[in-house]
């Protein structure tokens, strides 16, 4: 909360100004006898902290960390399957999707299996990686998702950085059925909750042009006018 | 709560453990006057040599050693944080920040030293040492313990113990300006030079009012030997209560206070090195020079802290149960007892330097000058005044200690009336406005 200022003269008892500094001593050694002689709470949640004796705020750092907020895109994992393989069947939709193109797959056929297929290799350049998260949102298959609560580790070479498949797959072989976040009870009615679902607009419309333009302007349409005047490459 | 617990329990063990370091050296002293004698000398020779080092050279150096760790812990407890702990000894422990105190030195130590181009040779050495050396000397008059009789040898706790041992405070407190100015002159540097110009104004403007804050002291105790003035300290005056500086002279104790707070240079009247300003007068000065005039002002300030204990907090006297521990304990505990009582008064005024540097922000120049001379001059004069004329009326002290509980009194009375918090914002603001317009 922050101190409120009065803006006034001082009176005769503050002009002579000893006085004040007295009692703004008893202030000081008020804090220094609490915060010396009182354990400190070290609880990584500084708002949730109980400072009622001792008011230190400080975080310890590399001891103490911070929780990140439930939603935080930290390093990415590739998720494993129960046996422990990867999820990816290198479809290529994240790498796709990467706008940083930061993502490199090579894909494999399983043996024995004409459909399936496996990364031979899977390394994202964390360097170039914006954290932008839509190499997992773009995953069919869940495969890959940035639930680590982690950010890359520093390191002395740009080659650290480099994650191959061994380093990102790792955790536990999770799915979105099981993920906290989703099981966790709504505050709203069950009523509520099937008016929402029967209301909400199926995704998909809302980004295209016709939704979100100008009535009577259209870039697929502008599109379509530049190729037909053949300015647009091959 | 267990915290709680283990901060004074080392408070317990710093007090003990400065009872058996000052038996050593009384135990010590006592050994050498023993050999002076046998050599064909006077006892004190030995023990003031041995006390040249056992002081000056081991309790000072460590104790100003200790509060650059000091200023780190117990800044960061004033101020809602933790201070240094990141030097782990084994790994694991940080030993409340002492290591820093070794990392500290080394650093000093083998740092490389700049030598600015156009520098006056000679006093540009010599400044770093002419700012430490007196202020290292006036450690030597400081009567950290009383006079006993130990192993048949009568010795103390003094370097030395000159009759004019407040003048000699006075003279090599004086003599310090010295190396700030030289420092500041000799780097010929613009900002250093400003600093430098700055400390020697403000230092000699707050002489005047140290030394006379100080002539109450000595109309009272009618001595300047401090030896004889932590003795006369000793004496009952109301009922049981003793002749402490304090009680007598509380007006000369601010003063006195406020004026070394000055002749310090640390905040709030740390002009001379104002980091956001000017640099100050050792901005040319790197490594172990930069390191002296550092030390130096630490060293300082725990000086100038013994030196009010000594004359105004009742020197090494330890005021609760003396009778009782002079009757029954050894005599080289009971000096021993003392000197750590007196330790213990140092360290206690330190750190109040220390809440007062974190509580005030810097002055500005004419309000460091104002301060000096329409606040501390007047009142050390009328002071010096009050004084004179109650030990005229009334030799035995009674009528001056009975001013000095009025004084004490009234001041705290003016502290504890705070005026009324105003009722609400928005009235307060009519209020003020409304006083303001007529």
């Amino acid at each position: 909360m922050p101190y409120q200022i009065d803006n006034r003269p001082a009176d005769t008892r503050e002009s002579l100004y000893f006085p004040e500094i007295f009692r703004a001593i008893g202030l000081v050694v008020k804090t220094f006898w609490r915060n010396a002689f009182f354990s400190r709470d070290g609880n990584t949640d500084i708002l949730e902290r109980n400072r009622v004796r001792n008011r230190v705020t400080t975080l310890q750092y590399p001891e103490e960390k911070a929780p990140y907020p439930a939603g935080y895109r930290g390093l990415h994992r590739l998720v494993p399957r129960p046996d422990g393989s990867p999820r990816c069947v290198a479809c290529y939709m994240c790498a796709t999707a990467c706008p940083a193109q930061c993502i490199y797959i090579e894909a494999a056929e399983v043996e024995g299996d004409p459909i399936e297929k496996y990364p031979a290799k899977f390394v994202i350049d964390e360097l170039r990686c914006v954290v932008c998260g839509f190499c997992v949102e773009a995953c069919p298959k869940d495969a890959i998702r940035m639930d680590t609560g982690e950010h890359p580790a520093p390191t002395y070479t740009r080659e650290g950085q480099i994650y191959d498949e061994k380093r990102l797959l790792r955790g536990p072989p999770v799915s979105y059925e099981k993920d906290p976040w989703l099981v966790r009870p709504s505050k709203l009615t069950d009523a509520a909750q099937k008016a929402n679902r029967a209301a909400a607009r199926p995704f998909g419309t809302l980004g295209t042009d016709e939704y979100s333009q100008t009535p009577g302007f259209s870039v697929r349409e502008l599109a379509a006018e530049a190729k037909a005047r053949g300015e647009v490459g091959k | 709560m267990k915290r709680f617990v283990g901060m004074w329990l080392v408070i317990g063990a710093v007090l003990v453990g400065l009872v058996g370091l000052f038996a050593a050296f009384y135990a010590l002293a006592a050994l050498a006057a023993k050999g002076a004698v046998a050599l064909g000398f006077p006892g004190f020779f030995g023990s003031s040599i041995v006390n040249a080092v056992t002081l000056m050279a081991v309790t000072l150096m460590t104790l100003a050693a200790l509060l650059t760790v000091a200023e780190r812990k117990w800044s960061a407890a004033m101020q809602d944080r933790i201070g240094a702990n990141r030097i782990l000894v084994l790994g694991k422990f940080p030993l409340g920040g002492v290591p820093y105190l070794l990392a500290d030195a080394l650093k000093m130590l083998t740092k490389e030293s700049i030598y600015p181009a156009a520098r006056s040779k000679f006093l540009f050495e010599l400044a770093p040492v002419l700012a430490f050396s007196p202020t290292f000397a006036l450690f030597a008059v400081i009567p950290v313990g009383p006079e006993i009789r130990a192993m048949g040898q009568t010795v103390g706790m003094w370097v030395a113990n000159p009759d004019a041992g407040l003048l000699w405070i006075f003279a090599l407190a004086g003599l310090s300006v010295y190396g700030t100015t030289l420092a500041g002159w000799a780097s010929n540097s613009r900002v250093g030079m400003l600093g430098a110009v700055r400390a020697s104004a403000q230092m000699i403007s707050y002489e005047v009012s140290l030394g006379l804050s100080l002539v109450g002291v000595m109309i009272a105790y009618r001595t300047v030997n401090l030896q004889a003035m932590a003795i006369a300290q000793g004496a009952d005056v109301l009922g049981p209560v003793p002749a402490l500086g304090i009680l007598l002279q509380p007006l000369g104790f601010l003063v006195f206070f406020t004026s070394s707070f000055a002749e310090t240079k640390r905040a709030p009247f740390d002009l001379p090195e104002g980091e956001s300003e000017i640099v100050g007068y050792f901005l040319e000065y790197s490594g172990m020079k930069f390191g002296l005039l550092f030390l130096a002002e630490f060293v300082e300030v725990v000086i100038l802290a013994a030196v009010t204990a000594a004359v105004f907090l009742g020197g090494w006297h330890p005021v609760f149960f003396e009778g009782w521990m002079k009757a029954n304990l050894d005599p080289l505990l009971f000096g021993a007892i003392c000197a750590a009582a007196f330790l213990a008064k140092v360290i206690l005024l330190t750190w109040l330097q220390l809440i007062i540097r974190w509580l005030l922000p810097r002055f500005r120049y004419d309000q460091i000058q104002g301060l000096c001379w329409k606040l501390l001059l007047p009142g050390a004069l009328v002071n010096v005044f009050v004084t004179g004329a109650a030990v005229l009326v009334d030799p035995s002290l009674q009528v001056l200690a009975w001013i000095g509980v009025a004084e004490i009194v009234a001041i705290f009375g003016i502290t504890l009336a705070v005026s009324k918090p105003q009722a609400a914002h928005g009235d307060a603001h009519g209020h003020a406005a409304h006083a303001a317009g007529h």
